[in-house]
Parts: C-alpha cells; sequence; structure tokens
C-alpha cells in the first residue's frame, strides 16, 4: 500500500505551480502570486517534518520508483527552504515583471524536479527529475531576458548543461544495457555487487567515467565547472542564489546515492580518482576567486571551491565523512544562497538608481556597506566567514566534522591538510570582501534595505548561525542521511 | 564549619572589583566601600579559619579536579592561615586608609578595582594548594602590580617603571615556569596511581624524595629564579625602587607587605622540596643575605623618602630569604622563623609606607631635604612613624627586634656554628647596622630640625591616622605577643617526619638550634641602638657636616647614589643594548624581511597563479566543451592507472 502522504511536498509544489500558471492567465494584479508560491514551499516544510523521515526509516513509493529516507528529506528540506528564500526575495525584484506567473511557476517545478533527484529509486525517475530542474533553471537562468548577458548564459548553460545530460544518459543506458535491463537502483546495486567484473570491465570503466562526468557537471567539479562562473554572474541575482544553493546540491544527493553505492558494493577503488577531481576543484576553485572582482563571480568560484571540499566525502566514504559532506553542503546552501541574496539587494539597489550599468557586483560597490547597509552587510559579512568556516557558523561545523572524518581515516590525512591549506587560502578572498565593506570609506549614501530582501537574508542567517551554535539535530540528520543510503 | 567558606576568601574581592568597576563611579568614594566590606569579609574568614587551625587543628584542604591530572583547590595550613590573616587584614587597613589618600584623585573607581582584584590575587596565590594554580594567580598578582604601579599612566615616569616592574619580573615569572614544566615532567614519570593532581603540593611532598636529586636542585634554582624576581632580590632588585612610582598605598600594599612577599612564600611554599636539595638553600642564604647588605648601602644615600624605604624592603626580604636558607641546618624552623619576621616586617613596612604618604600627602614632595621639623606638625604621624623605625632598625622590645634577632642567632649563628661558614651572619649583623643608621636619618630629617622648604604641613585626616595608630601598636606589640608562639605554630606546617627523611637526602645534617653567649646575642641590639646613635649623632646633632662626605668627587658616594652602576649593567646594557637593540631588532629584521617576505613571495604567486588560471575561462562555449572532454579523457586514464591497465 503506497502512503501518500510521503509526496505530499512534491505534490504541492506541483499544483500549485499548475495553480500559479492558471492565475496568472486569468490575474490582473500577479503579485499574490509569490504569496501562493511561498505558501506551498511552507507546506512543503512542514510536510517533510511531518513525515517522520528525517532521522530514520526508509520507505519505496510507486513500484520502487521513488524513495524516503533521510537522504531525499534532509535535501528536500534544503531545495524548499533555499526555494523559499529566494521567492521572498523576489517580491521584490519582481514586483511588476509582467510574466512572473511563469517565473514562479520555474522556480516551483525547478524544486519538484530537485525533490524528485532526492527522491530517485530508479535510474528514470531520476534523469526525469534531472532533466526537469535543468530545463526549468535553463529558462530562469535568462529570465530577465532583455538582459544580453543573462540570455547568452542562459544559453551556454543550456548547450554544455545539455551536453552533460547526453553523456549522463549515456552512462546511464550503459547500466541498463549491462544489468541486463534493470532501472531500479537497488536492484542495480545488487547486481554489480554480485557480477563486480562489469564493473571493472573495459565497459564498466566507460560506465562509471560517463556516469562520474555526468555528475561531475552537476556539481561543477573541475574541469567540468565552466558553465557555473558565467552563469551565476549573468542570471538573475535571485536566481543565481537559487542555482548555487539549490540545483547544485542536486547533483550531489544523485551522487550520494548512485555513484557513491555502486562504487561500494561493486568495490571499484577510485577513491585516487576523486581525490584528484576535489583537490583540483578546491584549489582551483579558491586560486580564481582571488583575482575575481566581481563579487557574484567571486561567490561562483568560492561555490566550485565548496563542491570541492564536500566531494572530500566521495574519497573517505566513512559514514562521519558522508555525514559531514552533507552537513557542509546544507550549510552551503543557506550561505551561499544568503550571500548572493545580499548581493542583489546591493545590485538592485545600484541598477534601480542608474539602469542598464555594468558590474553593478564589483567589489568597489562594496566599499563601506557597513555604513551604507548595515544588516546586509552584517548579513554577508557572516556568510563570508561562515564560508571561510569559522566559526560559530554552520560553514564551521561542516568543515569540521567533514576534515576530522577525513584525518581520522588512514593515508588521508595529506588531503585534509590540503582542505585546510585551502580554507586558509580562502580566507584571503572572503576577509577582503569584509575589509571593502567595513574597513574601505563609503562608496555611496545609505541604501534603503528592501523588506522582503532582509527577510529572506536574515532567515538565512539565521539557519547558518543556529547550526553552527547549535549543530547536534543537523549532524544527526546528516549522519542517518548517510546511513539510510548504506555508507558503512 | 566556616572551612566550608574558605572559596570566599579570594571571592570576595573579585566580586568588590567587578562591582567597583560597573558602579564605583557613581557611589562616593569611587566605590571603595565594595573593597572594603569585601576584604573585610575575607579577613573576618581568615581570621575564623586560623583560630580554628590554631594551635593544633588539622589543615584545610579541598580540592575539586580541572582536568586530565590537574586540579583546583584551597590548602590552608598554618603557613598559609597567617598569611591569609596578615594579608587579608593589612589590605583592609590599606583600603580605608586610601580613601583618604586618593580622596583628590579622579581615578578612584580604578584604582579601588584593581587593588581589590590584587586583593583577590594574592589571597589565591596564599591558598593554593597545587603549583599551577599557584604561578596562575602569581601572574595575576604580577599583572596587578604593572596596573598599580603605571596608576598615573599619563606621567611617563610612572610608565616605565611599570613596564621595567613587569618586564623584570618576567625574567623571573619565566625561570618559575620553567621550573614548573620541569616538575611536571619529572612527577609524570613516578608512575602515581591514575586520579592522582600531579601538581599538588602534598603529592609533590610525598614524592619529593623519588625526584633525583640534579633535577630537584634545578627545579627548586629555577622556583627560586621566581622568587627572586619577585621578591626584588639581587640581580633582579631594580624594579622594586622604581615601582614607588605608584601612589603610596599601592608601594605599601603591593610593594611592601605582600607582593614582593610572594616569592618568600613560595620558597616557604615548597620548602621541603629545597629540604633535600640544600645546595639550592644555600643559594637562597647567600643571595638573600648579600641582597640585604647591598641594598641597606644604596638606602643610606636615598633622598625619596619612598625610595628610602624600597631599598630597606628589598633589604627586609633578603633577612627573610636568608632565614629560609639557614634551614639548610635548622629544618622546618627556618620557616617559622622567616614568615615571622615576613609578618612582622609586612605590620611595620605597612606602618612606615603609609607614615610616608601622610608625609607625602601634606607636604606634596618625596624629597626628604625638603622636609624637616614637621614633629610638632604631624603628630600621630611622627610618633607611628618612629614606632616601625624601631622596628624596622631591631630595637628591643618592637617586633623587629624579635623577628630579626631570631633570623641573625637561631639562623645565621647556629649555621656559622655547625658549619663554621661566618658570612651569612657577618651579612646579616653588617645590614643590621645600615639598617638602622638609615632608618632613623630618614626619621630626623623628616621629623626634626628646622623646615627645609616654605610649605605648609598639616595633620592627615582620622580615616588615615587610625589605620596608622592600629599598625603602629602591632609593630609595637606582635613580636613581643607572639615570638614563643608564632614560630613553633608555623614550622608545624611541615610534619616532623617529613624533614627528618628530607634533610639527609641533600647531604646536610640537622642541628640543634646552638646557643649564643650573652656577648653575640647582644650583637643585635647592638647594632639597632649603635645605628640610632650614629644616625643622631649625625643628623639631629650635626657632629659631622655630611655635606663634606656627600659629594660627586667622592667615589665611594657616587657608587652608592648610582646603585652600583647595576641599574645601567642591567637596564641599559643586558635590556637596551643586548635584549632589544641586538635580539628584539635581530627578530624585528627577521620578521620583517625574511617572514613577511616569505608571506608576501607566497601570495605574489598565488594571486599571478589566480591571473593566470583565470584566463582559462575564455567565454567561448566551445572550450567548455572541450575542457568537459578533457576532464572524461583525465578521469578514463586515471580509472585506468588505478585499475593497472596501463
Amino acid at each position: 500500500m503506497t502512503d501518500y502522504s510521503l509526496i505530499i511536498p512534491e505534490a504541492v509544489l506541483s499544483a500549485s505551480a499548475i495553480l500559479v500558471i492558471l492565475l496568472g492567465l486569468v490575474l490582473k494584479n500577479k503579485r499574490s502570486l509569490a504569496v501562493i508560491s511561498a505558501a506551498a514551499l511552507l507546506v512543503s516544510i512542514i510536510a517533510i517534518f511531518v513525515s517522520g523521515k528525517l532521522t530514520g526509516g526508509s520507505e519505496e513509493l510507486f513500484y520502487r520508483t521513488m524513495v524516503v529516507d533521510p537522504l531525499s528529506q534532509v535535501f528536500k528540506l534544503v531545495f524548499a527552504a533555499v526555494t523559499l528564500l529566494t521567492v521572498i526575495a523576489s517580491i521584490r525584484y519582481y514586483r511588476d515583471h509582467p510574466n512572473q506567473d511563469e517565473y514562479y511557476a520555474l522556480l516551483l517545478f525547478a524544486t519538484v524536479g530537485m525533490m524528485l533527484a532526492a527522491s530517485a529509486n530508479d535510474i528514470t525517475t531520476l534523469f526525469v527529475g534531472f532533466e526537469l530542474a535543468s530545463l526549468s533553471t535553463y529558462v530562469l537562468a535568462g529570465f530577465d531576458k532583455k538582459n544580453a548577458f543573462s540570455v547568452e548564459a542562459s544559453l551556454k548553460y543550456f548547450l554544455i548543461g545539455s551536453f552533460s545530460s547526453a553523456i549522463l544518459l549515456f552512462g546511464l543506458s550503459l547500466v541498463y544495457g549491462t544489468s541486463g535491463g534493470l532501472t531500479n537502483i537497488p536492484d542495480i546495486v545488487k547486481f554489480y555487487s554480485e557480477n563486480p567484473a562489469m564493473l571493472t570491465g573495459a565497459i564498466g570503466v566507460i560506465t562509471i567515467l560517463t556516469l562520474i562526468a555526468g555528475f561531475a557537471f552537476k556539481m561543477a567539479l573541475v574541469p567540468f565547472h565552466m558553465w557555473a562562473p558565467d552563469t551565476y554572474q549573468a542570471a538573475p541575482d535571485v536566481v543565481a542564489a537559487m542555482l548555487a544553493a539549490g540545483s547544485k546540491k542536486m547533483g550531489f544527493v544523485a551522487a550520494f546515492r548512485v555513484l557513491l553505492l555502486a562504487l561500494i558494493v561493486a568495490k571499484v577503488d577510485i577513491r585516487f580518482t576523486f581525490a584528484i577531481l576535489a583537490v583540483l576543484t578546491m584549489t582551483f576553485g579558491n586560486l580564481v576567486a582571488i583575482s575575481q572582482r566581481s563579487i557574484k563571480r567571486m561567490l561562483a568560484y568560492s561555490s566550485i571551491a565548496q563542491a570541492g571540499y564536500i566531494s572530500m566525502a566521495f574519497v573517505v566514504m566513512s559514514p562521519l565523512a558522508v555525514g559531514g559532506g552533507i552537513l557542509l553542503a546544507i550549510g552551503h546552501a543557506f550561505m551561499k544562497g544568503g550571500a548572493f541574496l545580499a548581493v542583489a539587494v546591493v545590485t538592485y539597489m545600484i541598477l534601480s538608481d542608474k539602469k542598464d550599468s555594468q558590474g553593478a557586483d564589483h567589489l568597489d560597490n562594496f566599499a563601506g556597506l557597513g555604513k551604507r547597509a548595515p544588516v546586509t552587510a552584517f548579513a554577508l559579512a557572516v556568510f563570508a566567514f561562515a564560508l571561510a568556516g569559522i566559526p560559530p557558523t554552520a560553514g564551521f561545523v561542516g568543515k569540521f566534522v567533514l576534515f576530522s572524518a577525513t584525518i581520522e581515516t588512514p593515508g588521508y590525512i595529506w588531503l585534509a591538510v590540503i582542505a585546510i591549506l585551502n580554507s586558509a587560502l580562502s580566507l584571503y578572498y572572503y576577509a577582503r570582501l569584509v575589509k571593502y565593506m567595513y574597513v574601505l570609506p563609503p562608496a555611496g549614501d545609505r541604501i534603503s534595505e528592501p523588506i522582503p530582501y532582509v527577510a529572506a537574508i536574515t532567515l538565512a542567517l539565521l539557519v547558518v548561525l543556529i547550526i553552527g551554535l547549535y549543530p547536534e539535530p543537523f549532524i544527526d540528520w546528516s549522519v542517518s542521511a548517510a546511513n539510510a543510503i548504506g555508507v558503512r | 564549619m566556616i572551612s566550608d567558606f574558605a572559596f570566599l576568601i579570594p571571592i570576595l574581592p573579585v566580586i568588590a572589583f567587578v562591582l567597583t568597576l560597573a558602579f564605583g563611579r557613581r557611589l562616593p568614594a569611587g566605590g571603595a566601600i565594595f573593597s572594603i566590606l569585601a576584604i573585610a569579609g575575607s579577613a573576618a574568614i581568615s581570621i575564623l579559619i586560623f583560630l580554628q587551625i590554631y594551635p593544633h587543628g588539622e589543615p584545610i584542604h579541598q580540592s575539586m579536579p580541572w582536568f586530565s591530572v590537574l586540579n583546583f583547590g584551597i590548602l590552608i595550613d598554618p603557613l598559609a592561615s597567617v598569611m591569609l590573616v596578615m594579608v587579608s587584614f593589612v589590605s583592609l587597613l590599606i583600603h580605608i586608609y586610601a580613601v583618604g589618600y586618593m580622596s583628590h584623585d579622579p581615578g578612584k573607581p580604578r584604582y579601588f578595582a584593581e587593588t581589590s582584584l590584587f586583593t583577590a590575587a594574592m589571597l589565591g596565590v596564599v591558598l593554593s594548594d597545587n603549583i599551577l594554580q599557584f604561578f596562575m594567580a602569581w601572574e595575576l598578582v604580577g599583572l596587578c602590580s604593572y596596573l598599580l604601579i603605571g596608576f598615573w599612566y599619563r606621567k611617563p615616569s610612572a610608565a616605565a617603571a611599570a613596564k621595567k616592574a613587569f618586564l623584570v619580573t618576567r625574567v623571573g615569572d619565566v625561570l618559575f615556569l620553567a621550573g614548573i614544566v620541569l616538575l611536571y615532567f619529572n612527577m609524570i614519570k613516578l608512575d602515581l596511581p591514575s586520579g592522582t593532581y600531579l601538581l599538588q603540593f602534598t603529592t609533590i611532598f610525598e614524592n619529593v624524595s623519588r625526584i633525583p636529586s640534579g633535577q630537584l636542585t634545578l627545579i627548586t634554582l629555577l622556583f627560586f629564579g621566581g622568587a627572586v624576581g619577585k621578591s626584588g632580590q639581587f640581580p633582579l632588585h631594580g624594579w622594586l625602587p622604581d615601582a614607588m612610582e605608584g601612589p603610596t598605598t599601592v608601594s605599601a600594599l603591593i610593594h611592601a607587605a605582600t607582593m614582593v612577599t610572594a616569592g618568600v612564600y613560595l620558597v616557604a611554599r615548597t620548602f621541603p622540596m629545597y629540604l633535600a636539595a640544600p645546595d639550592s638553600l644555600i643559594v637562597v642564604a647567600y643571595i638573600g643575605g648579600f641582597t640585604a647588605l647591598l641594598a641597606s648601602t644604596m638606602g643610606l644615600v636615598m633622598n625619596d623618602i619612598k625610595r628610602v624605604l624600597a631599598y630597606s624592603t628589598v633589604s627586609q626580604l633578603g633577612y627573610m630569604m636568608l632565614g629560609l636558607g639557614m634551614g639548610a641546618v635548622i629544618g622546618a624552623e627556618a620557616v617559622g622563623i622567616s614568615m615571622f619576621h615576613l609578618i612582622s616586617h609586612a605590620f611595620f613596612k605597612a606602618l612606615l609606607f603609609l607614615c610616608a604618604g601622610s608625609v607625602i600627602h601634606a607636604m606634596a614632595t618625596n624629597d626628604i631635604r625638603e622636609m624637616g621639623g614637621l614633629l610638632g606638625k604631624m603628630k600621630v604621624t611622627a610618633i607611628t612613624m618612629l614606632l616601625g623605625a624601631f622596628a624596622l632598625a631591631g630595637i628591643p622590645p618592637t617586633s623587629g627586634f624579635f623577628s630579626k634577632d631570631a633570623i641573625i642567632l637561631e639562623g645565621a649563628y647556629t649555621f656559622w656554628q655547625s658549619t663554621g661558614d661566618m658570612l651569612p651572619f657577618f651579612f646579616s649583623a653588617a645590614a643590621a647596622v645600615l639598617t638602622s643608621i638609615y632608618t632613623f636619618r630618614l626619621w630626623f630629617m623628616t621629623f626634626t630640625g628646622k623646615p627645609r622648604s616654605e610649605r605648609h604641613a598639616h595633620e592627615s585626616p582620622a580615616v588615615m591616622t587610625i589605620p596608622l595608630a592600629i599598625l603602629g601598636i602591632l609593630a609595637l606589640v606582635f613580636g613581643g605577643l607572639a615570638v614563643s608562639l608564632f614560630i613553633p605554630f608555623v614550622s608545624e606546617s611541615y610534619e616532623h617526619e617529613l624533614v627528618v627523611e628530607l634533610a639527609p637526602l641533600g647531604g646536610y645534617a640537622l642541628g640543634e638550634i646552638a646557643h649564643a653567649g650573652t656577648a653575640v646575642q647582644s650583637i643585635p641590639i647592638i647594632a639597632g641602638v649603635g645605628g640610632f646613635i650614629i644616625a643622631w649623632l649625625i643628623y639631629n646633632r650635626r657632629l659631622l657636616d655630611m655635606s663634606r662626605i656627600i659629594k660627586s668627587s667622592n667615589p665611594l658616594y657616587r657608587l652608592l647614589v648610582n646603585r652600583y652602576y647595576l641599574d645601567n649593567l642591567f637596564t641599559d646594557i643586558i635590556g637596551v643594548i643586548i635584549t632589544h637593540q641586538l635580539f628584539a631588532m635581530l627578530g624585528e629584521w627577521t620578521d620583517r624581511k625574511v617572514i613577511d617576505g616569505i608571506i608576501d613571495g607566497i601570495s605574489g604567486f598565488l594571486i599571478a597563479c589566480s591571473e593566470l588560471l583565470r584566463k582559462v575561462q575564455t567565454g567561448v562555449v566551445q572550450n567548455y566543451a572541450t575542457a568537459v572532454i578533457i576532464g572524461v579523457t583525465l578521469i578514463a586514464i586515471s580509472i585506468n592507472i588505478i585499475t593497472g591497465r596501463f
């Protein structure tokens, strides 16, 4: 008997997405659509909490095509919360946009896609979820269609995204073929554990290769990251927040569910490959972030670096490490989402001053922000320190768990050392941002901070600090999530 | 049980510190009431505890774990109990006196807050039951001393004196800490049962005999290094006279009665360790005796009323060290006689400083050459100061006579008789004569003769004179009343068996206290009275015109007035040239050129890499697709390497 209550989060979001489109056809004043979307997301979040699956228990649904377990619930929570932040901030950003019905519907559909990917128990479901989320975000990235940069970024994102989707699909088809027509993930895992040769032979190598490449694109690991900086920089600010905070995590949850498990049971030791990818990604991200003057671009590279840290979980593969990776992913969603929204305040105010001014997110515009926009500046400073991993923030807790798990694993101390050196390196550009905001003289008069933005930023700030100050339940969820996918 | 409240002894002044800082500004007298009430509370508890222990009560020992093998705790044995009573009581009197003395100072809240904190820290030193907690309180005491010497921090000389005191005592503190570390490693090696607190005094004493004797000598010498710094012994004595830049009440409290005696207390507290390493005790004795004599010669020529007293403090602390050093032959009795002098000195030296403060308060100068003839105008001050002077000079029947007598006769004379080494006896006897001379020189020049300046002196208010009177009475009678009871009581801190067992370890046999003949017994009296007569003849009767001797062409005078050029040696050569110009500048150069160069180099390299790598991001989609292909290829290669295909 299928327990339909477990899909309330997805169901509510899908229904309200359709409702938003329909209402958009008839309503003159479309501002209420944001409220509907926000309400739907809130219901969705509550439903996830009520489901009781955050800390344990797993249930398969719809002929085993979906699974609801701690891993899916934790990530669904993150997706819904991040979209909620985006929606709240968008109340102001798209207040008078004529097509905001499409905007909110796409946001909700993207969220449903991500949730589907998180809950996928079948490679077909996984791919459908991936594509639903990707297609929605391709459009969202170019939603400011009169902005040439935004459109260009959207197109690049689409091209590279499709390219990678093709690679991923190729990999999945190889899985389907070699396993003799299996699509159910546990079945596939079971098959490979019984026939490990299928993964170590020539076809097996190509299978693993294409899967890694496909997921690495979503996770933005170097060298599959090239779309990320261009897209994040040119996408509308609120969308960038959602992309960096939400859709990237979809890659991680899928990778945790499929790749990690397959690798564990088939005893294919490609830890070294992932170690190289992780080191490359964090070092490249941090290094290039140093020379960025555009804050959104800097945040994009910092996001790449964070992906590098999180992918250390694929190397260490202990419950604590995967839990730490998940915890860091959760924390990162809020730190990075909040940071993009804080940047959005600045660019929004500058653009409302002067239309079409280029480089609104240039570092110079953040000089003296502490005096110009105290709430935003304070929050952005906390986000920056959180991203650098300074206590008492979510960034510290996540890195602490992940790095200490790495140190405890014999033979990977060097990886932890590189990660810690990278953290130190990252402080260079985070601290520079804080210096600009608090030490340099103000670049202009006081900015009025729009209430919706402040509300969204404050929410993100609270989450970042709560995880930092009282990490117990979050560590609990993350480790349960790691246990749920069978990490030993 | 009163012992349940022992923890309040240091806590009450801490509370006063917080309250005074927070609310002092809005209260009359700068919130002195908090400090006075709190310290009165500490004094009351201390006295009750003393009465409980005296004469044969069990020591109070309470302890709780801190972490691992360390603990926090309270140990109040006879030694600590007398010290607690003295510190809290003298501190109370000085706080009351300070209400009058500091009445015109706008910084009163800060003053009372800092002296409260000091009192708390000093009481913390006294009742520590382990050497680490002792050290922490010891450092806090040093910090308060620094803050209070520099109380008038806008005065350059005060700021400089504070810095000097801090840095010079730091030399000692570093040695002390090194001693603790060394002791810790030795204790770890002993494999004591788990749950034992390694640095607790009782644990240490029980296991002294198991620590190698060479190590023990080194540890005790390092501890003594700390004591030398804190108690202003040669060669680290230079900071104490300069410390007189602080308010006179601070000099009385910290630099006469309490903090400077912490060094003596440290040696007394760890006395069983010294007993098992008597080579260190001999060092203590020689340094102490030499300091006593050296400081008293310098005291002869000083013209600043407080500096004369400061040198006398250094000299008297030397006596106490000398007394402890005599433990090599008289055992734990040495702790008794040394502590006896410590307590009686605390009373009369605090008295002398407070009298000097009263004079300074009235005359607004420190220079005794500008004083004179104050006897008629300041009767209470003059008489109480005379009592203090008698005590300092060791003239019977004041308390100074009894306590100094014990060190010279029971200590140094016995040492001479049993080892044939008469040097400590000589030091102590010669210093006694000089002490008497400079003490009465001070008194005669201040209070007798004709006024040498046009200032209108007046007697101080009652809030100042009453503490003077109380201390004056103590200076007069304490010694006589307590002499036969005090020394056995304090000596009992260390069980007799312990002493008997430990002493032979160092190869010194404990002897009986030698009974000096009448001739020898009269030496301290002759020294004290003789000094008085000499001073009277020269400075009151003017039989000898000192101006013919005191001039810069007299090499002896030049040597003394320049403090044997020791200050130049230590401050200018070792401090400035070697430490600052050589090591500090070398360090700075290394930091600027080498360390910063490396850091700048690394950061320059990283920024260059960053600039180079960002060019990878061309913005051309075809290149991005190429990157994906390159990535796939790299992963393929790495997987093939791992699976061993290549």
